[in-house]
């Protein structure tokens, strides 16, 4: 699996996923959720808005000085003894990885989520090679049970199954034999991949934030499972995005704190792990080999765009778990890993328009999100901005659609025509009228009116009456 | 106060009620209102829809209207915030950039212009009945203007307010996105239709023509008993 | 070793407008702080109640005691979460904090301890992973998250904390800061005066938990299913 999850075309996706009831009532029920404990989250801390501006400070002057930042970061990972791999490309980073597996003839490989590594293919690749690779973050382990369903949200991807789906899959892959109940199933996972975290060769996490002054990798999880796959498992590697990096520790600190409340409501979650290089001297636990794979893969071609802030991410899920397209279409709809609006927004940019120009359509910009991002991305500029780009430098709009715009920009800027036009209104559309309504419009009403009434232009406008209002108040 | 009247164009199409109820309001409450006939529409569809070059050529026909104005009200919290945008979208063109700044300063949303402006809460109108509000994104999200519908309503005497559930959450309008993305678009108001009748409301007021039109629109289908009422109207009522 | 970094930065510093990567360490002038007013008004007693506070919210008990009566109390949170077999650190604050003779007294009532073994290499961890609880001192405690931080090193197995079924952390009421800010400051000073940071900082807060069904909370997923928190009035 790579960044893009399916063929098929956006409406088509959309239709099918809407008829998805219980994915439907899931999203709905945990975007409720999720609101409720972020907004309580934010308000504990009492300066949310103060919080927000230092995390976008924050990450604006590290986009700024990527360069300076990585090259510390490499630096220092170096000094305590790790290696480090910069990936221009997906294939890169793969090959790189596939070489370590090689190296070390490894066959059990542990995974702790992550979605850049989802971004790249990464677990393809390896079970190429033979590979046994396991996820070991509950949601994805699920997912990878059930044929390597695609993830449907960034931080709870299974988010589109019920307890009973799951059941049902434990019970075909893993003789599961008991209820549906979460804990239950929960508790099966643990005793199923206890025994696989004691015999992996090869642990490969994803990275939250890199630390460039000590050369330190920031891992956030609630299970524990990131701990798991970097302690046991006698080589190490971390796959990052190249843009997910802080300066210093103290940094670190406000970004973890605005994920970890924006993305579950928690002060922080109940593992948060610095990890700095291999064991040292005297060390049982922790990987004697240590490898950092920084992948590109499109992002450096947004740096210095008016998309750069896109780069701001954080990866919380914030601007999907208030947004009200994701909430009816759910997360495959978008065809890609990243759904919701940080997807609409990144994945054009790294996928190209000619498979996902659809999707800065798919919003009505009302500004959810960028109200709720924690690094104050201003997600429904940037759809907008793409919306732009599509029509304007790319010429990819229907024609239809540029000629009505184009009579727009004529006939909304000229007053004769506009007044001419808002004249006739009334008659033209006379005979559709019944009731003071339009339920079954021509042309471009059409669409408009399969799902919803239509008001009848006003018999008098107003800038008429206004008119008349005047003479009788013996104004004009 | 001499108030320069931004009506909209779906008020001055479909919706000439609003724009009564404005004037008639604001005149009671000592404005004296003044209306630029050249006065189109302000562009937003095309903005939105990414034809920016072609919404440019409406905006330039709005800044020119409203040049002379001393304050512009608008029953509009979306338009009030397309009217803020100008001077972002002409951020290269120095002259209209600074010519769309000084619209933006003195362009108010209707509530906004009550509350803060005229420093009114309680305009003495009156309404029998339940009604809930529906919070429009654009006004609430962009514009910033929360609190001043609200405390308009708690006043009117009669008017019994009930809170909508996930009245955050966006109606499904958007302007084309209501055509481009019809089926999306039907189950968002679908959703925003039930929480409407979740309330028991008589009244579903908001304080955005498109919105009303899409929400209106889709109870009148489905045959939901529900008036719908621009914020101007409530205010109007005696 | 690094890998292709020259061609790699030249690009990120073309694309941000330079002809060559930067070198000098960039100024960082913040416009906003807020983490410097966030609970740092707050007295020790004060954060020993914000931490009882948020310890209910995150599923973790957390007894009070001083330093005479810790074996006691240890014992008695050994017995409620079912006795041994426990596994603990290499770490001279056990013998500091009296714990000495608790932890000699106990093979004896058949409750096994293993004290971490830097010399018998990867079997700590097979006896980790079999022990009921882990038992283990926080280096640093954050009073609004009920976090405690754990340094790894040498005697500090990194596995004591996270493969036992239950988690026990010693805290010292003088480790405890207001938030995780007090504990990167820490961390960033070493850094910053050229020393050397364990590779591996744990920010523990409560027992592992997953949302991930249904988004309904499970505790316990693949690290501890419960954890208790000890404060040792240390002054």
């Amino acid at each position: 699996m790579a960044m893009k999850i399916g063929n098929e075309k956006f409406k088509d996706n959309v239709n099918k996923q809407m008829e998805d009831t219980f994915m439907r009532g899931a999203v709905a029920g945990a975007q409720e959720r999720l609101r409720t404990r972020r907004l309580d989250a934010a308000e504990e801390l009492g300066n949310w808005e103060e919080w927000r501006s230092h995390g976008e400070e924050i990450r604006q002057h590290t986009l700024d000085h990527l360069d300076y930042y990585l090259q510390e970061l490499s630096e220092n990972l170096q000094k305590r003894g790790g290696h480090v791999f910069f990936a221009a490309t997906a294939e890169e980073a793969n090959d790189y990885v596939k070489g370590i597996v090689k190296e070390k003839r490894a066959k059990k490989i542990l995974k702790a989520k992550s979605m850049v590594t989802e971004e790249i293919g990464l677990n393809a690749v390896l079970e190429q090679e033979g590979c046994d690779v396991i996820e070991t973050d509950l949601g994805e382990y699920i997912l990878q049970l059930d044929d390597h369903d695609p993830p449907s949200h960034i931080v709870t991807p299974a988010l589109h199954k019920n307890k009973e789906q799951i059941k049902d899959v434990f019970a075909e892959k893993l003789e599961y034999k008991q209820t549906s109940e979460p804990e239950e199933l929960a508790l099966h996972a643990r005793e199923k991949l206890r025994q696989e975290f004691l015999q992996a060769d090869i642990g490969i996490t994803g990275c939250n934030f890199a630390i460039a002054e000590s050369g330190s990798v920031g891992l956030v999880t609630n299970e524990g499972n990131a701990g798991m796959v970097s302690d046991l498992p006698d080589t190490q590697i971390c796959v990052m995005g190249m843009e997910r990096i802080v300066p210093t520790f103290e940094e670190f600190e406000v970004l973890v704190g605005l994920l970890t409340r924006s993305a579950v409501g928690q002060k922080l979650t109940s593992y948060i792990t610095a990890l700095t290089g291999p064991r040292t001297a005297g060390e049982v636990d922790g990987p004697s080999e240590f490898h950092l794979v920084i992948v590109d893969n499109g992002r450096s071609g947004i740096l210095g765009t008016e998309f750069q802030s896109v780069l701001q991410c954080i990866r919380c899920a914030a601007c999907i778990n208030v947004c009200p397209v994701y909430r009816h279409i759910g997360g495959h709809s978008y065809n890609s890993i990243y759904p919701g609006p940080i997807g609409a927004v990144l994945t054009p940019l790294l996928g190209g328009y000619d498979d996902f120009k659809e999707l800065p359509y798919a919003s009505t910009l009302c500004a959810a999100c960028t109200d709720a991002c924690p690094v104050k991305i201003p997600l429904h500029q940037l759809l907008h901005r793409h919306r732009q780009v599509i029509v304007e430098k790319e010429g990819r709009a229907p024609i239809s659609e540029k000629m009505a715009m184009k009579a727009f920009g004529i006939g909304a800027s000229s007053n004769p025509l506009y007044a001419a036009g808002s004249k006739v209104a009334s008659s033209v559309m006379k005979p559709f009228t019944k009731d003071e309504t339009i339920s079954k419009g021509p042309g471009p009403l059409k669409a408009w009116t399969e799902i919803r009434d239509f008001p009848a232009p006003n018999k008098e406008r107003f800038r008429d009456w206004f008119k008349q209002h005047q003479k009788e108040s013996g104004k004009a | 106060m001499k108030v320069t009247l931004f009506a909209t164009c779906i008020v001055d199409m479909f919706q000439s009620d609003v724009g009564i109820a404005t004037v008639e309001v604001l005149e009671r409450l000592g404005c004296e209102i003044v209306f630029p006939a050249q006065q189109v529409c302000c562009g937003q569809p095309a903005y939105n829809s990414g034809y920016v070059e072609d919404a440019k050529k409406a905006m330039k026909k709005m800044i020119a209207a409203f040049e002379d104005a001393e304050v512009i009200v608008t029953p509009s919290g979306s338009c009030a915030t397309m009217f803020k945008d100008y001077q972002h979208v002409f951020q290269d063109d120095p002259d209209w950039r600074s010519r769309a700044e000084r619209l933006a300063e003195k362009t108010y949303e209707l509530t906004e212009f009550i509350v803060d402006v005229l420093k009114i809460e309680d305009v003495g109108a009156k309404l029998e009945g339940i009604a809930t509000y529906h919070p429009s994104c654009h006004m609430t999200r962009l514009l910033g203007v929360k609190d001043a519908p609200m405390k308009l309503l708690s006043h009117v005497e009669g008017l019994e307010m009930q809170p909508l559930p996930n009245a955050q959450n966006c109606c499904g309008f958007g302007g084309t996105f209501s055509v481009k993305m019809g089926n999306i678009s039907e189950q968002m108001v679908d959703e925003k239709v039930d929480s409407v009748t979740e309330t028991k409301a008589s009244y579903l007021i908001g304080a955005d023509g498109g919105c009303l039109m899409n929400i209106g629109g889709r109870m009148q289908r489905r045959g939901k008993p529900v008036k719908v009422m621009h914020i101007a109207e409530v205010l109007n009522s005696r | 070793m690094i890998q292709n970094r020259e061609a790699f930065l030249a690009n990120v510093a073309s694309r941000l407008s330079r002809t060559k990567v930067l070198t000098e360490r960039p100024e960082r002038n913040w416009n906003y702080r807020p983490q410097d007013k966030t609970l740092t008004d707050k007295t020790q007693d004060e954060l020993v109640d914000i931490l009882r506070d948020q310890c209910r919210l995150i599923h973790t008990e957390l007894i009070e005691t001083d330093s005479a009566a810790l074996p006691n109390v240890l014992a008695e949170a050994v017995a409620a979460y079912g006795g041994g077999p426990l596994a603990i650190w290499q770490d001279p604050r056990y013998e500091a904090f009296g714990l000495r003779e608790k932890l000699q007294s106990w093979p004896k009532q058949g409750i096994d301890v293993h004290e971490w073994n830097p010399s018998i290499g990867y079997d700590n961890i097979s006896i980790v992973e079999k022990s009921n609880i882990g038992i283990t001192f926080s280096d640093i405690t954050l009073a609004e998250s009920g976090t405690v931080v754990l340094f790894s090193g040498e005697g500090k197995g990194r596995t004591v904390s996270l493969l036992p079924n239950k988690y026990i952390a010693l805290i010292p009421k003088s480790t405890i800061v207001p938030r995780m800010t007090q504990a990167a400051q820490q961390i960033s000073k070493q850094v910053q005066e050229g020393k050397s940071i364990a590779s591996c900082i744990n920010f523990i807060t409560g027992p592992s938990n997953s949302a991930d069904i249904e988004m309904n909370l499970v505790v316990g997923v693949h690290g501890p299913v419960k954890a208790a928190y000890i404060v040792i009035d240390d002054k």
